[in-house]
């Protein structure tokens, strides 16, 4: 089964380079023809995503959220049909490309983790597992998407086409972050007795809650256009401090993913 | 008055102040903890206020995502407050067979209105662990699969080991006879018989302490167990509520024991000690608020998305 899930998941990430190439190539050339395939990558990419992701819930008996590797992928699941919801609502390719250069990305950072699965630990065996570590990476998913789509604004040097969609994207992502906080807070109430603990994730996810809450106030104030796509980038990079700094340099309850 | 405390720029400057307090916190602090301190709870009220005041100034007109969320958030902070002040927290270290109402904070030692009595305390593993054994040289190591009587030859380094006995918790009995002290796997350890030319030793090998017995070997062993990963804790408990009836219940880790307004968690264990187990005695009377304040918050959030 496991030379399954990889070929899933490789093909996904091949899928995912191609819709990539398709999006450069259609910016490039100035051509909108490999731009139309690039929804249909993105979703084949999305179909391989999931048959892997589903061979491995079913290989692992548990749902596949446990350590850095796993949740990566389960982020990646979320960025496609977040993207797809996004593309309907906004359809120009600004809604789609950034989809097209976040995935290729994750897979790739997803491909240098340690892929060991071990078996849950105690604490970790509960259905709130589940919904906490789904909506913090839904929310991340949104996030990446925002700050990617920010970050083509910003390069290309002028106001973001439809700065609604990178709005919609910040406020999704941030109601999101507030289910996955509420829901941890919750679990470890189950889990401890203690609903909040100070533990560095807690605490950075906290900061970045404040710093998505700052930015969509600021831009109430006026900070709209480039000065709002900054701000999602900055913001992004708590995001992923939050996500990978944390585990990696700061020790705690979470630093097993 | 309402209108400084409503201002986004102090909402904004509370942020600030908020993430520096933070990031000093988890990656330069080397100290106690900045959160216990008064100037962190005066940000916090702070925070409370000028978000109340915000909501407050737009009673009339706005939103109800607007007034769900800022009301979730001032809840939250307050029930933050109230969980600081009112929360009760003690630990109740048990050992199997014995009964007690006493718990300890610190110092301090506080009464149950209920006894508990640790009836069992179980663990539960994945699978059955198995033992190994690994050689180890210049070349790097290399492991052996073992059970009670493996034969292993080893032409390369002209030696052979037989293992004589598995042990999954080692201990000595008065008498200084080898015996497991518990049916778990703390104190895993394998007898070996090594035979090089025509010298034969006998010796312990412990996978907790590795370098023991070591000394004197032609090559390095050692030890260890594979799939030894901990399912569950659980402790089988009876409840003796002061002037009511006694009944039987299990504590494990997520399946916390809610009885006479207290909520008794599964804490910890004693690899040293099978019979050991520590609860966790929590009593939180600002929960509420703060559960009220995450129900506020999430449906105004999902008001917001919806506009």
């Amino acid at each position: 089964m496991a030379e399954t899930i990889n070929f899933f998941i490789n093909a996904a990430f091949a899928l995912a380079l191609a819709s990539l190439a398709a999006s450069a190539a259609a910016y490039l050339l100035k051509r909108k023809a490999p731009q139309k395939a690039v929804p249909f990558l993105l979703a084949a990419c999305w179909l391989a995503l999931s048959a892997g992701l589903g061979l491995l819930w079913a290989k692992l008996g548990r749902p596949p959220l446990s350590n850095q590797y796993e949740s990566l992928l389960t982020m990646l699941w979320f960025l496609f049909p977040l993207s797809a919801y996004f593309y309907r609502k906004f359809p120009v390719p600004e809604a789609l490309w950034p989809a097209a250069f976040a995935s290729p990305v994750i897979f790739g950072v997803a491909g240098l983790l340690d892929r060991t699965a071990r078996p849950l630990m105690p604490a970790l065996r509960s259905n709130w597992l589940i919904l906490h570590v789904l909506s913090a990476m839904a929310a991340y998913a949104a996030f990446a998407l925002a700050a990617v789509a920010a970050a083509a604004a910003l390069a290309k040097k002028r106001a973001p086409e439809d700065e609604e969609l990178l709005l919609r994207l910040a406020k999704t992502g941030f109601a999101l972050l507030t289910l996955g906080i509420v829901t941890g807070a919750v679990w470890a109430n189950t889990a401890w007795g203690a609903w909040w603990s100070w533990d560095p994730k807690e605490t950075w996810s906290l900061l970045t809650w404040l710093a998505y809450a700052a930015a969509l106030h600021l831009r109430k104030k006026g900070w709209r256009g480039n000065k709002f796509a900054a701000l999602l980038v900055v913001c992004f990079a708590l995001v992923l401090f939050t996500y990978f700094g944390v585990n990696f340099l700061l020790s705690g309850m979470h630093s097993y993913g | 008055m309402l209108k400084i405390f409503a201002s986004l720029h102090l909402f904004f400057a509370l942020c600030l102040a908020l993430g520096s307090v933070f990031i000093y916190q988890t990656i330069f602090n080397a100290g106690p903890p900045v959160y216990g301190s008064p100037w962190f709870a005066a940000l916090g009220a702070l925070l409370a206020a000028n978000v109340a005041a915000c909501a407050g100034r737009r009673l009339r007109t706005a939103s109800a995502s607007f007034l769900f969320i800022h009301a979730g958030i001032v809840l939250v902070i307050l029930g933050a407050f109230a969980s600081r002040a009112l929360r009760f927290e003690a630990e109740l270290p048990l050992r199997t067979g014995t009964e007690s109402d006493r718990v300890y904070s610190g110092n301090a030692v506080y009464q149950l209105p209920f006894s508990v009595k640790l009836v069992d305390f179980r663990l539960e593993y994945y699978g059955e662990p198995s033992g190994k054994l690994t050689i180890r040289d210049e070349a790097g190591g290399t492991d052996f699969p073992v059970k009670e009587g493996t034969e292993l030859k080893l032409p390369a380094k002209g030696a052979e080991i037989k293992v004589l006995r598995l042990a999954r918790d080692f201990g000595l009995t008065g008498k200084n006879e080898v015996a497991d002290k518990s049916p778990y796997w703390h104190n895993p350890a394998a007898q070996v018989e090594i035979t090089t030319g025509k010298k034969k030793e006998k010796l312990w090998l412990f996978a907790n302490f590795p370098g023991m017995h070591r000394e004197g070997l032609p090559f390095h062993i050692s030890y260890g167990l594979e799939n030894a990963d901990i399912k569950n804790f659980t402790s089988a408990v009876l409840v003796r509520p002061s002037g009511g009836a006694a009944f039987s219940a299990e504590i494990s880790v997520n399946k916390p024991l809610r009885t006479g307004g207290y909520t008794l968690y599964q804490s910890s264990y004693d690899p040293a000690e099978a019979g050991y187990s520590l609860l966790t005695v929590a009593r939180d009377r600002g929960l509420w608020a703060v559960y009220a304040g995450f129900a506020a918050l999430l449906t105004g959030l999902f008001l917001w998305l919806k506009r």
